[in-house]
């Protein structure tokens, strides 16, 4: 599974970090993006991302099965 | 039975309208989920969340001129950042966005819960029970915010007494409002006039002291109008979430001893509070350009308001959207906002929540609400027995 953070719709909510603060970090003005390593999410952290991307208000976060 | 027709018309998201709104909302969201009221002057106003949404990502739309609030907070200066538009908007937002990211804020977890602490432990020693509003919900984000912000200890307790004038008797005496909005300026006049900008301090008021925008610093209005929106967003909405949260626990003892039994379950019981007893029931917009929703149209220069309460009980949504589940875990609630406009203090107001309610849950015994006329909404009295 792949994730993506659209920061043209990343508004610094942060609720990915509640989620799975293991996938994602939060700029220095407070926007998401996914960590350096995590463009493929291991399997065991593959629901709490889906968590994340259901709960993201801005509706920035994808995720793609390859 | 009141027509939908006539809930639109009498449509108002302030003081006693809060009393029974959800049924409203839900009746709207069925059979008129844009309409339009005859209150502040006419507005239309957006009930389904989808289509709140999709306004908030259009400011090209939708403006913040000539402010968001409405009716408004006993001023009528456009306030820095919410009623400022693109492409100025932006640099305004930028001089605080640093300072609350979560990684920021982190340092001032024990802080919160400390104070937290402090207030509930003297909310049990007085005996049975108290006020819990007055005694815990309100002086925990005034304590905070304010030695975030700068504000002296000694000016604390007049800061009450601003809040209720302008935010909550700005409706039925707006007056009272204007004239609470003036003392609020002369009192940032004079605290800016003797501000100490020498020192090492990083409260807000030396970030937007030292700020720049393309070069230079704020003038003495732009400094005005950002102090008073810091003063008016930071204090209340939080003491309203936390007292909605514990309005909720002591009338639902079964939720109450679930969260005491869970508290893993806290933090989700939270975002539920915001979704479903948001302290911002609404914002307003004025629209840019002939625009249609929901098949009603909208001319250029109406006043639009945004019911994120409604939104946020939308079936299409939420699943038994009326329902206050402690548990729920798909949550994307629009209390905060946005777009853009997202409020800015959001993981601030959060982690207050938070802390808040965990703490008082774990140093208060059982309560349970001992006056039942008083509402889930404001900040007034919360009466609790334990």
């Amino acid at each position: 599974m792949k994730v993506f953070v659209d920061p043209n719709r990343c508004q610094g909510h942060a609720r990915c970090m509640f989620f799975a603060k293991d996938v994602f970090e939060i700029d220095d003005e407070g926007y998401a993006k996914v960590k350096v390593g995590f463009e493929m999410i291991p399997a065991e952290l593959e629901l709490s991302v889906r968590k994340a991307c259901a709960n993201c208000p801005e509706r920035a976060i994808s995720v793609t099965a390859s | 039975m009141t027509e939908p027709k006539d809930i639109a018309r009498q449509f108002d998201f302030h003081g006693e309208a809060l009393d029974n709104i959800f049924e409203n909302y839900a009746e709207l969201r069925a059979k008129c989920p844009v309409g339009r009221s005859e209150k502040y002057g006419g507005f239309w106003f957006i009930t389904k969340s989808d289509d709140i949404f999709a306004a908030e990502q259009d400011p090209e739309a939708f403006s913040v001129a000539p402010s968001m609030l409405l009716p408004a907070f006993g001023t009528d200066m456009p306030l820095i950042p919410i009623d400022i538009d693109p492409p100025m908007h932006q640099d305004y937002r930028r001089i605080l966005l640093p300072l609350f990211t979560p990684q920021v804020l982190k340092n001032l977890e024990e802080p919160i819960r400390q104070t937290a602490r402090d207030l509930a432990t003297e909310f049990v020693r007085k005996g049975s029970g108290g006020d819990a509003s007055y005694l815990y919900a309100r002086p925990l984000p005034t304590i905070i915010f304010s030695r975030l912000a700068g504000y002296p200890e000694k000016d604390w307790p007049k800061f009450d007494r601003w809040v209720d004038d302008i935010i909550y008797h700005r409706v039925e005496d707006p007056e009272r409002a204007r004239k609470a909005g003036e003392e609020l300026i002369a009192y940032f006049d004079n605290l800016l006039a003797s501000w100490d900008n020498e020192g090492e301090s990083s409260t807000l008021i030396d970030y937007i002291l030292r700020a720049e925008i393309d070069g230079r610093k704020l003038n003495h209005a732009e400094l005005q109008s950002y102090c008073y929106l810091l003063f008016v967003a930071g204090l209340d909405t939080t003491a309203w979430a936390i007292r909605s949260g514990l309005w909720h626990l002591a009338h639902n003892l079964e939720d109450q001893r679930k969260l005491r039994a869970n508290p893993e379950l806290i933090a989700f019981a939270c975002e539920e509070f915001l979704r479903t007893l948001s302290p911002v029931q609404a914002m307003a917009r004025t629209c840019l350009k002939d625009t249609v929703i929901r098949g009603q149209q909208i001319k250029r220069g109406d006043r639009v308001a945004f019911v994120f309460g409604a939104g946020n009980r939308d079936e299409e949504i939420y699943a038994n959207p009326d329902k206050i589940d402690v548990a729920r875990e798909e949550n994307r609630h629009l209390a905060f906002g946005a777009g853009i406009h997202r409020c800015l203090g959001s993981n601030l107001g959060r982690r207050e929540l938070l802390a808040g309610i965990e703490e008082f849950l774990r140093i208060v015994p059982e309560f349970r609400a001992a006056d039942s006329t008083e509402k889930w909404h404001g900040v007034s009295s919360l009466t609790l027995e334990f």
